[in-house]
């Protein structure tokens, strides 16, 4: 096998690029190009819903007399960014050996407010206490931006006279069970400014070139000459990602760890493989869980067949011959290999 | 019809369901057939044996039974698009690999299937590990490039 994986492009030269064209501390915007597209998806499906974050998941309200209601606030209370600096010290409290909840998995905070004044009164993020021992001075702290005035978001307002009292427990999640856990608040994410390759079908009214604004990656990309054959062989290879955090991670980190989880991903079913071969010293007899085998001998089991297969001992594919290719009598070619269809 | 034999803790009833229903007519008497058998084939499996591997959570990977050594079928628990089309590039790029394809068999079920056919001289389950690491390969240069990628944009933004 002497090939170059890290060579993903047809026109190969030294595997995937990357340049960022803008980092400050609510986005990064990098171009990833000599790559493939399946592998640019992978990285943002996976900075999108897998990296993991904290974020408020139970609320006990003790007093409530605004008029919002409990579960509502609860709600909202889910949605605020909360700094997950150290999150990777922090467990997630299904693997904990607490009952609930604890130090260990979770960061406590607390919120009472009342309005004492005659104006109505904000309640906001700021006014979250976290409390107890955490990992870190940070962790589970809600996000406050510069813009919001040192507040953070508002969660609700009061009237005179109303309070709110409550207790919330930040735990560890990703955005795949719920978005509240979203690492980046949004990615932006696209390739082809031209259109080129006729990915889109851009509606228009009476011309699409003047209707639709070019992308800023307009200029990154050569135009397509006039009178241009279309390409069938081209594919997409630069990726122009936009990677925007509402800051509980930092937005070169939120790429970062995103690879990280696709490294973990590939760890676990690389570890995983090396547990269904089981030790079965080198030969292919049943590279396999044992559980599957179920006390079986070797590679062809006994009746735990496709519904295809109408023999109880063979494959479905090949006639128990073990080492054809089931493609070797289809229409795909002749012999298998050699004639390189593929 | 050709029935398949389940095994002895299968549900046979069940099992038996599915494939009666999801089996088209014209497929039942011969085995040697076309290429749009493989996914069929893979997601009849997935649904004929489910049971076992759930209570189980630590192995994720599992061959899918009508394996053989150069063309298999792996079920990946708690997978989806973003490992299986990523994986499946990687595969294909493997000059001994004759096929690669992935599946998300059902959508309310969290399982991604993948089929490797090989050429001879390797085995389908090589041809996963290897595409496997060499996918690692790849997080690798792209993470070192993002690095050094950011300690570039700082110089450059510090210079300018
Ligand atoms: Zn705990």
């Amino acid at each position: 096998m002497d090939y170059d994986p890290m060579a993903m492009d047809e026109i190969e030269s030294k595997g995937p690029v990357i340049k960022i064209s803008q980092a400050d501390t609510v986005r990064v915007k990098f171009e990833l190009s000599n790559a493939d597209i399946s592998f640019a998806n992978s990285l943002r499906r996976v900075m999108l819903a897998e990296i993991p974050t904290i974020a408020i998941d139970l609320v006990e309200i003790e007093d409530n007399s605004s008029v919002l209601a409990d579960e509502f606030i609860a709600h909202r209370l889910g949605l605020i960014p909360l700094n997950a600096e150290g999150i990777e010290e922090l467990q997630y409290s299904r693997d904990c050996d607490c009952e609930e909840y604890c130090d260990h998995c979770s960061v406590k905070l607390t919120l009472h407010a009342r309005c004492t004044g005659d104006e109505n009164m904000q309640v906001v993020a700021r006014d979250l206490v976290p409390s107890g021992d955490r990992i870190n001075r940070v962790l589970g702290t809600p996000i406050i931006n510069e813009s919001s005035d040192g507040l953070g978001p508002l969660i609700m307002k009061l009237r005179p006279g109303q309070e709110i009292k409550l207790q919330c427990i930040a735990k560890k999640g990703i955005a795949k069970e719920h978005a509240k856990w979203a690492a980046p608040s949004a990615i932006g994410f696209e390739y082809d400014p031209h259109n080129k390759l006729h990915h889109l079908d851009m509606w228009y009214e009476t011309d699409a070139k003047l209707e639709w604004p070019p992308s800023e990656y307009a200029d990154w990309e050569e135009p397509p000459q006039e009178g241009e054959r279309f390409d069938f062989n081209a594919v997409p290879d630069r990726f122009y990602f936009n990677v925007e955090t509402a800051g509980n991670i930092p937005p070169d980190a939120i790429v970062t760890e995103g690879i990280k989880v696709i490294q973990q991903k590939l760890a676990s079913m690389i570890h995983d493989l090396g547990e269904t071969e089981g030790g079965e010293n080198g030969d292919y007899n049943g590279p396999r869980s044992p559980e599957y085998n179920g006390g079986g001998d070797g590679w062809q089991d006994q009746g735990f067949t496709t519904p295809y297969g109408n023999g109880g001992n063979q494959s479905a594919w090949g006639g128990g011959a073990g080492g054809t290719t089931p493609y070797g009598t289809t229409p795909y070619g002749g012999a298998g290999a050699g004639n390189g269809g593929w | 019809m050709a029935k398949s034999k389940s095994r002895t803790e299968a549900p046979q009833d069940a099992s038996e369901d599915v494939v009666m229903q999801e089996l088209p007519t014209s497929h039942q008497p011969d085995v040697q057939d076309d290429a749009s058998m493989a996914e069929v084939d893979a997601e009849d499996d997935a649904e004929v044996e489910d049971e076992e591997e759930i209570e189980d959570d630590t192995q994720r990977v599992r061959l899918l039974p009508g394996s053989t050594p150069t063309a298999a079928s792996f079920e990946f628990l708690n997978e989806g698009h973003t490992l299986g089309n990523a994986l499946r590039y990687i595969i294909m790029k493997n000059p001994d690999v004759e096929f690669c394809a992935y599946a998300i068999p059902h959508p309310s079920e969290p399982k991604m299937n993948v089929r490797i056919q090989t050429y001879e001289g390797t085995t389908a389950i090589e041809a996963l590990q290897k595409g496997l690491k060499d996918l690692q390969d790849v997080c690798d240069v792209v993470s070192d490039k993002f690095v050094a990628a950011q300690k570039d944009f700082k110089k450059k933004s510090i210079s300018s």
